[in-house]
């Protein structure tokens, strides 16, 4: 059995319950006792970052700290952007050695930070730690027929020199984990676009025009529904999907679901699982698509290598 | 008057570059992060024009730009950036620099956007983690906006969305101290 230490961040307790709760169903599947982190604190996002430098570091490193108290060599990470933060804090303390000097100050209580913990997020972890094989080995009910855009978000693989993790340009871990589910991934140009993340709340108006485009992009691809791995992605494409209709004067009906959801339905789970209550998109129209054939795709599929960003091509 | 030849200091540049660890010089006007980053419309300047200013030492001009708050520092430019500037780590860094002078840009968009991030922070200080609900509750209060997304509000609740109560941290003095700690080396850095 493959331990893990759990972060969950404050959306898996909130808005992403059902994140929280479909990645437990899917880590009991593939044999994975997951660790919460005992007293942990939110890492900052987005707000930390931007007002001041050192409580952007001093926040994420409390639980980095905490987190190499525990036997787990590895910290899976809920949250895309408490990912990020915590990833981003890992290597300035883990490169600039003046600097980690001065954050570790602000900790009094938990000690010095001695960077044996490796992060990931639970994509990576999927992709990295158990692969598509295994999890295809998983499959119970194959999602044939359900056509997905998987859309990652800025933070899973950007940049790439901290998250060092698949391509920041077209990744295709997600693309490739819900096609071993059974599932057809999409081709989808927008996968990597930004949904306007905290601006929900402090600037709609900018998450309403950018989730509106990913939206339309991933209805144009012909997908069924969109798979996410961050809460705030979730949050911004479904529950501002109404008001972004509204705006452009039109209907996507696109459920947005977690990667988790769609494993664990894949691996065995009841819809009623998946809390599809918590959503404002309805899942079930897009859900009894499976079972279906697929006709032969007439386009070209996209290759199945993730694109490398032009600075590696080299 | 300066003479021909004359070396002028920028301390601004100076500032910037030592601030966000790039050299802003290696900018060479391409424009590539304008055509990649997904809010440069919302902005007065956009990321390539924020480069030269800082190159050309105009300091109170960037200050005043609402450009490094709109920027979600989504490092979509910066991985195309041929010249491998971190732009998102620079606009992060004028916009500390901004806060540390006291310089506020008198877009009111920008105002909205500085009080939520306040309320935020207020909140991991007060809980040690996020509040959501209340969090945007005194977002309302405080731009006197109090309508503001009501309209989600009997959807998110009643579907257990956003939940009504909240978590805290068991330690509470241990992040408090933190803040503290870091407001002071905030200030002597």
């Amino acid at each position: 059995m493959t331990k893990l230490t759990y972060f969950p961040g404050c959306s898996a307790h909130g808005t992403s319950e059902e994140f929280d709760s479909t990645l437990k169903l899917v880590m009991k599947s593939l044999d994975v006792e997951m660790e919460e982190l005992p007293d942990w604190n939110c890492c900052g996002a987005t707000s930390a970052h931007v007002m001041t430098e050192n409580l952007a570091l001093a926040l994420p490193l409390r639980n980095l700290v905490l987190a190499e108290k525990l036997s787990n060599k590895t910290m899976g990470i809920a949250c895309a952007s408490c990912y990020s933060r915590m990833k981003s804090t890992k290597v300035e303390m883990d490169n600039h050695p003046e600097l980690a000097k001065r954050i570790n100050s602000t900790i009094i209580e938990e000690g010095e930070y001695q960077g044996s913990v490796d992060v990931k997020s639970m994509l990576q972890f999927f992709y990295e730690d158990f692969g598509t094989e295994a999890i295809a080995e998983k499959v119970t009910y194959p999602l044939q027929g359900l056509k997905i855009a998987c859309y990652y978000g800025c933070l899973l693989t950007r940049p790439k020199a901290i998250t060092q993790f698949d391509s920041p340009e077209y990744p295709m871990s997600m693309d490739n984990i819900v096609e071993s589910l059974g599932a057809t991934a999409t081709p989808f140009d927008f996968k990597t676009e930004c949904c306007g993340a905290s601006f929900s709340i402090s600037d709609t108006e900018i998450v309403l025009s950018l989730s509106g485009t990913i939206l339309e992009m991933a209805k144009e691809s012909g997908a069924h529904l969109i798979a996410v791995a961050c809460p705030l992605c979730q949050s911004n494409l479904d529950m501002r999907q109404p008001d972004i209709e509204k705006k452009n004067g039109t209907k996507y009906d696109m459920p947005v679901m977690y990667i988790t959801q769609l494993m664990a339905l894949a691996f065995g789970y009841p819809v009623q699982d998946l809390k599809p209550s918590k959503h404002i998109v309805p899942i079930e129209q897009a859900l009894s698509h499976i079972g279906e054939e697929i006709e032969t795709p007439e386009v070209k599929k996209k290759p199945k290598k993730a694109v490398q960003a032009e600075s590696e091509v080299e | 008057m300066i003479a021909l030849g004359q070396q002028i200091e920028n301390k601004f540049l100076v500032a910037v570059n030592k601030k966000s660890s790039n050299n802003i010089l290696d900018c060479y006007q391409c424009g590539k992060c304008v055509s990649t980053c997904p809010v440069s419309s919302f902005m007065d300047f956009s990321p390539r024009e924020i480069m030269q200013m800082i190159k050309l030492g105009l300091k109170e001009e960037t200050y005043m730009a609402n450009s490094m708050w709109f920027c979600l520092t989504c490092a979509a430019c910066s991985g195309r950036c041929p010249r491998e500037i971190d732009i998102p780590r620079v606009m992060e860094s004028i916009r500390h620099l901004a806060i540390a002078e006291n310089i506020n840009p008198d877009d009111p968009r920008v105002k909205n956007i500085r009080k939520f991030h306040e309320i935020f922070l207020d909140m991991i200080k007060r809980y040690g983690r996020n509040y959501e609900l209340r969090m945007m509750a005194e977002f309302n209060i405080r731009t006197r906006n109090l309508f503001k997304d009501i309209h989600l509000a009997p959807k998110a609740l009643l579907k257990g969305k956003i939940p009504i109560g909240n978590e805290k941290v068991k330690s509470a003095k241990a992040i408090k101290r933190m803040f503290e700690i870091a407001e002071k080396l905030e200030k002597t850095q």
